[in-house]
């Protein structure tokens, strides 16, 4: 890949520069990774894209960022090398080549990356996207005949009553299998081609210590990131606190659900004051604000072009909107609709999340376990 | 009149209490000092804001007396060691009033700078070799110039960047205000903080000839000693001398100008160093390299062409910080000599001299004054002296980096500018690199250029505003 080439190439060239200057080891594991080498291979630069939290802070310390002729810019190369990555890993191993680039896409090199083109699924098939959302939407609605139809159902009575208990598990668990099973390969061939054997995985006190790590975002604490202006804020780690835990409850949420219903045998709509409804309440509330947030720090950031996905964001924003709307309406005749609204939203984002930045908790959550393996054995 | 901050001038209005010239270290101390006792601070600032600093951009740590250690240092430096190593450098201060003032300033500073939001780096992070002597500051110069107007913006001083003080307007010892492109800025006090004349090769020649022509010039291309010239048509009195300066070895492929760090190089206590004519000319393991490094500047600025070239053994490729745009290499001595442009028999006959030198028996230490050495020839190599005997052989093309030059104006204890007469200007203070010459003759002491800057930006500063009220 030709295109993947230059972009190391580049890469290489600025991080060069990086290891010849190291003013910025203080500030995150990039930099400290990155003195333990001194070559740099693909493989050693889509680790340190991956232990980069894009906190800018570099950014403001360099002295060779652009207009300076070195033009040193570690958030945006390591920001491009990732999403490439993420594009490479989730993608089939050998691709067919692209089969006709429009003239009016030569441009900057980095653009022609087949990662760019074929990458995130919301930014190039957005129409695609939409026209799987209306055939699962269509086919939820079809399945609700067998209850007696959308319209059918006067009052809320629980979701099977809408669509029925085999049906919805098929339906939600068919893409969570195939999303799991692309993510795992992906992480696999990262951990192939930035740290070699998997046995290295089993290191436990450096498993542990990544553990914590992306747990208490260990490194957006330490930086008090800058992101995305030039002043240091805690708002960055509260959202994404808010996200990360937003998304525990309402996993937490989920498998009570699963525990009520096929240990305990108590079939939904579970009460107000149950398991579920609380932890999937404050997790639903916790992602909608850490999405909407995020989203406006995103908006006042200067992206580099091509980088400005809202994907994850709209994803996960809309499956906690989805979510609360059921549960909030569950008693009205709105419920049907909105309970088919909601599956189709999680059967296309469980489709889709391989190739949105979903996968980036496992490559750097992969890269901070390498960075402890590092540790401690250097060399 | 609101703070400008893309280089509009600021004609007209009121006077400014406080007008800086230079927003690098030592002109933001000037302002963030000044404002704690005057209403209405400008910087005016040369370049636009992501080139700003000057010099500062390039800075990493700064030297400053502590009784013990803090956290950020690994012991205590006390008064009298850094008295004794400013001592120790070049023919020691050029004037050890101010020199010793600076040095009992320097006391009050780390802790000055934390209050303006400075962040340290820890001493046990990475592989620098952090220490006692001097205060590591996160990230480096460009974060601390930006840490600082951050805190200036907070105080409400006002900054005029991309802007070029081509005068300072006099009447009798007073100035009244500064001469710019687009306008007068007025101002009841003026602090110089512009730097000096490095990157002036015009000036540099005067002392140098020819020489300066092969000079690399490690800062900003605005350093050209403008308002320094100013000064002295003035009236203002030198301090310092002409041809002294602060520089390093950097690779010869580094740009003209601003290449800063990344282009120097740590190579030379690890093999030799030959000239043009492919000869030895200097003891490349005189000292340990922290001590020794600024010596290298001056060393290749003498030679033929000015220009030499380092030259190293597989042994020790990994030793050092990899140099930016990566060594030459090859199988043997002559073609490494071929490639860097040396007579390969000359350089060959070097090496073999050197190698036969070495005394055996040796234990290498790179971390301390090994007792590694050589015997019988000159210069000798004191300390690392190893056989240059392991291909592939690594070199590298160094030319002078010029970091910069002590010839300032001569100033008092208030960082008033002196004239020749030996009368101060009214209210003309300067700080910084502009009047390091006061305190630096020949020689350097790393981390002390922040520390002159920041000391005596806070004094000229904080006399400034006194001198703005008092008219």
């Amino acid at each position: 890949m030709p295109m993947m080439d230059e972009l190391f190439t580049e890469a290489q060239r600025q991080l060069n520069i990086c290891n010849a200057c190291r003013y910025c080891e203080g500030y995150c594991a990039v930099f400290p990774a990155l003195e333990r080498r001194t070559v740099l291979g693909t493989g050693d630069i889509t680790q340190l894209a991956n232990l980069c939290h894009d906190c800018r802070a570099c950014f403001d310390a360099c002295m060779y960022a652009p207009p300076h002729e070195f033009a040193v810019n570690p958030p945006e190369i390591l920001s491009r090398v990732r999403l490439a990555a993420y594009g490479r890993y989730a993608s089939a191993a050998h691709r067919p080549a692209w089969p006709h680039r429009p003239a009016w896409l030569h441009g900057p090199a980095w653009l022609h990356s087949p990662a760019w083109l074929h990458g995130p699924a919301w930014r190039h098939g957005r129409g695609a996207l939409a026209t799987a959302a209306v055939g699962v939407a269509a086919a939820l609605v079809a399945l609700t005949t067998l209850t007696g139809g959308i319209g059918a159902l006067a009052s809320h009575r629980g979701p099977y009553q809408v669509i029925p208990y085999p049906a919805l598990l098929v339906t939600v668990l068919l893409p969570s299998a195939w999303s799991a099973a692309v993510i795992l390969r992906g992480m696999a061939r990262y951990w192939h081609d930035t740290r070699g054997p998997l046995g290295d995985l089993a290191d436990w006190p450096a498993l542990g210590r990544a553990l914590a790590q992306a747990a208490g975002l260990r490194y957006l604490r330490d930086s008090e990131c800058s992101y995305p202006g030039a002043d240091r804020s805690p708002a960055r780690r509260r959202l994404h606190a808010a996200v990360f835990g937003g998304f525990a409850a309402c996993t937490a949420a989920t498998l009570s659900a699963a525990v009520l219903q096929d240990i305990l045998g108590i079939a939904p709509p579970y009460p107000l004051l149950s398991v579920p409804v609380i932890a999937g309440t404050a997790g639903g509330l916790a992602i909608m604000a850490g999405c909407a947030g995020l989203t406006v720090l995103k908006r006042r950031d200067e992206p580099p072009p091509g980088a400005a996905d809202y994907g994850l964001l709209i994803g996960l924003g809309l499956l906690a909107l989805t979510g609360m709307l059921t549960l909030l309406l569950r008693a009205t005749p709105a419920y049907p609709v909105l309970l088919v609204a909601h599956v189709t939203t999680i059967v296309i984002c469980f489709a889709v999340a391989p190739y949105t930045r979903f996968v980036h908790a496992g490559y750097r959550f992969l890269a901070l376990v390498a960075d402890n393996v590092e540790r401690r054995r250097p060399g | 009149m609101a703070p400008a901050s893309t280089g509009a001038p600021l004609p007209g209005g009121a006077p400014w209490d406080v007008a800086v010239i230079g927003g690098g270290n030592a002109g933001l101390a000037a302002a963030l000092a000044a404002r704690r006792h005057a209403g209405r601070v400008l910087i005016v600032e040369r370049a636009q804001p992501p080139m700003r600093g000057g010099n500062t951009r390039h800075t990493r740590n700064i030297r400053c007396a502590h009784r013990q250690a803090d956290g950020f240092t690994t012991g205590p430096y006390p008064f009298a060691e850094l008295w004794r190593d400013l001592c120790g450098v070049g023919t020691g201060p050029g004037n050890e009033r101010l020199a010793e003032l600076t040095v009992r300033e320097s006391e009050t500073v780390p802790a000055w700078m934390s209050a303006h939001g400075v962040r340290w780096q820890p001493p046990l992070a990475g592989t620098l070799h952090l220490g006692r002597t001097k205060h590591f500051f996160l990230g480096g110069g460009k974060a601390l110039v930006n840490t600082y107007h951050r805190a200036a913006a907070r105080l409400g001083i006002a900054v005029c960047h991309g802007t070029t003080i081509e005068d300072l307007l006099m009447t009798g010892d007073q100035c009244t205000g500064l001469l710019t492109a687009d306008g007068v800025i007025r101002a009841r006090a003026v602090v110089a903080a512009s730097g000096g004349f490095e990157a002036n090769i015009g000036w540099l020649r005067r002392y140098w000839g020819d020489a300066a022509d092969n000079y690399v010039i490690r800062g900003p291309q605005d350093n050209d000693g403008r308002v320094l010239a100013a000064l002295y048509a003035h009236g203002a009195a030198r301090a310092g001398e002409e041809r002294g300066f602060h520089a390093v070895a950097v690779d010869a492929r580094s740009p003209r100008f601003d290449g800063g760090i990344a282009t120097r190089l740590d190579s030379i206590p690890f093999g030799i160093v030959v000239n043009s004519a492919g000869r030895r000319f200097y003891d490349e393991g005189e000292e340990l390299w922290p001590k020794r490094y600024a010596i290298w500047g001056r060393n290749i600025a003498e030679q033929p062409s000015q220009i030499a070239y380092s030259i190293w053994d597989a042994k020790v490729a990994r030793l050092f910080l990899p140099p930016m745009y990566g060594p030459a290499q090859a199988g043997s001595i002559t073609g490494l000599a071929a490639m860097l442009g040396v007579g390969g028999r000359a350089v060959a006959e070097t090496v073999a001299g050197f190698n036969a030198a070495v005394r055996p028996g040796g234990t290498f230490d790179p971390t301390r004054l090994d007792d590694c050495a050589t015997a019988g020839i000159s210069p000798p190599k004191s300390h690392w002296a190893q056989p240059i005997d392991t291909p592939p052989y690594y070199g590298i093309a160094m030319r002078p980096g010029i970091t910069f030059t002590y010839l300032g104006v001569a100033v008092t204890p208030q960082a008033r500018v002196l004239r020749t007469d030996g009368t101060p200007l009214r209210n003309v203070f300067a700080a910084g690199e502009i009047m390091s010459g006061n305190i630096l003759s020949t020689g350097y002491l790393a981390g002390f250029g922040l520390t002159i800057g920041t000391v005596w930006g806070r004094i000229a500063g904080a006399e400034a505003a006194r001198r703005a009220h008092d008219g």
